[in-house]
């Protein structure tokens, strides 16, 4: 393993702009992610190795399924980055498989659960008062999650170099990645509920008592059973297709889709 | 025909497929408030087009596309809902705008979901090209898979604004009670499938005790996000620590 340093400023400048915009515009339900890093890493590649079959051979080791928050990918983007270039390829991968679950996790419950309904009451109400600062407000904290990506990748970039090849910096990684995993599932479990809630059943039945007739809606009988009930089968039944079932995401939603219409259709959902 | 002409049309057109990719970017053009605002410009009507986004900004806040979930296009409906209010003018012309805006919203998530797809084919394009050994084509493939995600904004809005108030009208009442219906109930359901992506990235199947916490905490005690956060972070460390043969950090 080298320590030299192969890749000049210009070079991760030129890669931290293509993950930092452009990660995202392949998009796509197979790999997600997966193509926008492969290609923010060619500049490295071109740097790293002589042949063309070298390049396309590092290019294929990028191309599996990745997603995560894009402004938390600038920290894995940059660790990654690190590990090419010291020729520690095993690791820049597996730190991909290791940080994206957890970081989605972080980021997006800042960036869409706090800050944007935060954000958004404050800039509705100018913008209902006819002030121009409403989209303004909401444009600038937007952006603000998109100019911290550059100081997030040299981050990422400086931590890793300094953990190669000491042990203790599996150690670290694997304490990161536990902490962000505990909070990231804490937060989730509370959200499937919470941004779920609209998932309702309008069922009800009519029950006769002494004295009359009742109308119980089921909703709220399920309610009584465990809260939020009709949520959790969704995320349980998509989960089980993902998992058991070895569903690709694309079929997952159409099963969903499926499942929402025919609910609907027939009165349960 | 509608109230706009062809040129008023495509430069909308062109502003939802460019908010889009600016939103892939994350450059929040892709912002109802955002998009309401330059469609004013647009069409003479700042007030209306801050108004418009306004509302739909509060209908969409707590939404997240967690996981590349699809969630209803306030977007889309912001240009659409003020390009058609603008046109009507009068009293009623926020009312009129939004009554079009949030059936768009709802029908867009089709268009997302259609847009998500078919850059799988652009995802595949890269793929040959890497067999192939040409990297400068991997290249054009990520970078062209901004079309169908442009497009599948831009055609709609463009066709939208050109055919007007009337058409769309039509457009809507022809679309049956039930099919509305089940495209509501698809909005609601869809962000399960980003919740169950992150789930499965995250071992769900050892660290199941922590999403159960986190459930409990907001179904039967009501704890708001943050709270969640702040019990989320105190446990990690607890745990983390708590636990030997880790270096302290």
């Amino acid at each position: 393993m080298s320590n030299e340093r192969k890749l000049d400023q210009a070079t991760l400048r030129k890669m931290a702009l293509r993950h930092n915009i452009s990660l995202q515009w392949s998009w796509n339900y197979e790999r997600m992610q997966a193509l926008g890093f492969a290609y923010s890493l060619i500049p490295a590649f071109e740097k790293l190795y002589d042949t063309n079959e070298e390049r396309v051979a590092a290019v294929q080791r990028h191309m599996q399924f990745y997603n995560t928050h894009p402004s938390m990918s600038a920290i894995v983007f940059g660790a990654a980055t690190a590990l090419e270039e010291s020729y520690a390829t095993d690791a820049a991968e597996s730190i991909k498989i290791g940080l994206m679950g957890p970081l989605a996790g972080i980021g997006d419950t800042l960036q869409s659960v706090l800050m944007r309904p935060i954000i958004g009451v404050i800039a509705a109400g100018l913008a209902a008062e006819g002030s121009v600062f409403g989209p303004i407000l909401m444009f600038i904290a937007q952006f603000f999650w998109f100019a911290i990506r550059f100081p997030l990748f040299n981050w990422g970039y400086k931590k890793s170099i300094g953990l190669i090849g000491e042990m203790v910096g599996e150690g670290i990684i694997n304490k990161v990645t536990e902490i962000a995993t505990i909070l990231g599932l804490v937060v989730i479990g509370g959200f499937v509920p919470s941004i779920m809630a609209r998932v309702k059943t309008p069922l009800a039945y009519t029950k006769a008592f002494e004295g009359g007739e009742k109308v119980i809606a089921m909703q709220d009988v399920l309610d009584g059973i465990l809260p939020y009930m009709i949520p959790l089968l969704l995320v349980g039944f998509s989960y089980w297709l993902l998992t058991s079932k070895k569903f690709s995401p694309l079929k997952t939603l159409l099963a969903l889709i499926v499942v929402a219409f025919v609910g609907s259709i027939v009165g349960v959902l | 025909m509608g109230d706009y002409g062809f040129l008023t049309a495509l430069i909308l057109g062109i502003w939802a497929y460019f908010s889009i990719i600016g939103a892939l970017a994350g450059w929040g053009t892709a912002e109802a408030l955002v998009s309401g605002f330059i469609t004013g410009l647009v069409v003479g009507d700042v007030k209306l087009g801050l108004e418009i986004g306004a509302t739909l900004t509060l209908m969409s806040l707590g939404m997240a596309t967690y996981g590349g979930a699809t969630i209803p296009d306030f977007n889309t409906a912001a240009i659409i809902g003020t390009a058609i209010g603008a046109a009507a003018g009068g009293a009623n012309a926020a009312e009129l705008g939004l009554g079009i805006a949030i059936p768009v919203a709802l029908f867009m998530t089709q268009l997302d979901v259609l847009g998500r797809a078919t850059t799988t084919f652009f995802m595949h394009g890269a793929e040959q090209a890497l067999e192939k050994g040409n990297l400068k084509s991997l290249e054009k493939w990520h970078l062209m898979g901004t079309i169908p995600w442009g497009l599948s904004r831009g055609i709609p809005v463009f066709l939208g604004v050109l055919a007007g108030q009337a058409v769309i009208d039509n457009v809507v009442n022809a679309i049956p009670a039930w099919f509305m219906h089940g495209m509501r109930v698809t909005g609601s359901v869809l962000p399960a499938l980003g919740f169950a992506l992150l789930l499965s990235m995250m071992n769900l199947n050892k660290n199941w005790p922590y999403a159960l916490i986190g459930y409990a905490l907001f179904a039967y005690l009501g704890v708001p996000t943050l709270g969640l956060a702040f019990i989320g972070l105190a446990l990690a460390f607890i745990i983390t620590k708590n636990r030997g043969g880790v270096a302290n950090v």
